[in-house]
């Protein structure tokens, strides 16, 4: 091989080094911009139906009637409530399937407000301490979504939940 | 770059854009309830209906902002409203509009996007029995 050639032969060999270097800086920089959009995109998106869920929720609750006959027909009615949040059904089946992936009952808050024994004045109802799995990271939701509604519903306080 | 960036901005900023006007939806339904359950046929009515809305919690832009400027009209009918009607007996319906909502736009306005979008919402309440009406 002539001094040219091997000239020739050493160049084409180093861009060929400096397009594999790029290729892999460019391709981390891609992959992490794609993970953290993936995961921006996917937390959103539970978010959006949580809020969906909870003012669905909190629209059932304020329409509802408010029956307070004992503390457990209180807690059965918000058991109600919960399961609306939960899976879009106050009565739902056993086998029923959340509204948002992994949602539990237990994560629905439902708080009325106003005195005890006295005319709900309106109810709260938000999420506590779901987690959402966006692969990449996991992203906690705790007392958001929240909304409030005012209580347009009957009133019965010395009735049994059915 | 280019296309990175825009697919960055369709994820993220329209995401955004679709949670606040699910959060502005929630809060305007709530509030023409609130309005509409205060309508009792007097003047007085009107006022406590504007300040029931007021006074409701629901936040927006993932719960960190309070909604400004909202507006609370009453009609007798679903086709013409009046912030301040004159005759409050007549009055059946409310209607309460969050025109105001501004998200900055953060990755879009970087591709020829816009600076910021506004979510408008709006919801009618019946007064007697109180329900939404759309």
């Amino acid at each position: 091989m002539s001094s040219e050639a091997f000239r020739s032969h050493g160049r084409a060999g180093s861009r060929k080094g400096h397009a594999m270097l790029e290729l892999a800086i460019s391709a981390g920089v891609m992959v992490t911009c794609l993970a953290g959009t993936f995961q921006f995109g996917y937390a959103f998106y539970v978010y959006n139906q949580l809020v969906t869920a909870v003012g669905n929720g909190a629209r059932y609750a304020a329409q509802r009637t408010y029956r307070a006959a004992t503390p457990e027909d209180i807690e059965r009615g918000k058991a109600a409530i919960r399961n609306m949040v939960v899976y879009g059904d106050a009565q739902a089946s056993n086998d029923a399937a959340p509204v948002v992936v992994g949602l539990k009952p237990g994560q629905v808050q439902v708080e009325w407000v106003g005195k005890a024994g006295e005319v709900p004045l309106a109810v709260d109802v938000s999420i506590r301490g779901y987690t959402v799995d966006a692969i990449f990271k996991e992203v906690t939701f705790d007392g958001k979504p929240f909304a409030e509604c005012p209580f347009v519903g009957g009133y019965a306080p010395g009735e049994r939940e059915p | 770059m280019f296309l990175l960036l825009a697919v960055i901005g369709l994820a993220f900023d329209l995401g955004r854009v679709y949670i606040a006007r699910n959060e502005a939806q929630v809060f305007v339904d709530a509030a023409s309830m609130a309005a509409a359950q205060q309508v009792d046929g007097t003047a007085a009515g009107l006022d406590r209906a504007q300040g029931a809305v007021s006074r409701l919690p629901n936040r927006w832009n993932f719960g960190n902002e309070a909604f400004q400027g909202v507006e609370v009209e009453f009609g007798t009918d679903e086709e013409h409203w009046d912030a301040r009607p004159k005759d409050a007996s007549a009055v059946h319906f409310v209607r309460v509009t969050a025109p105001d909502n501004h998200l900055d736009i953060l990755f879009l306005r970087a591709v020829g996007g816009p600076q910021s979008l506004t979510v408008p919402a709006q919801a009618v309440a019946a007064t007697n029995p109180v329900r939404l009406a759309e």
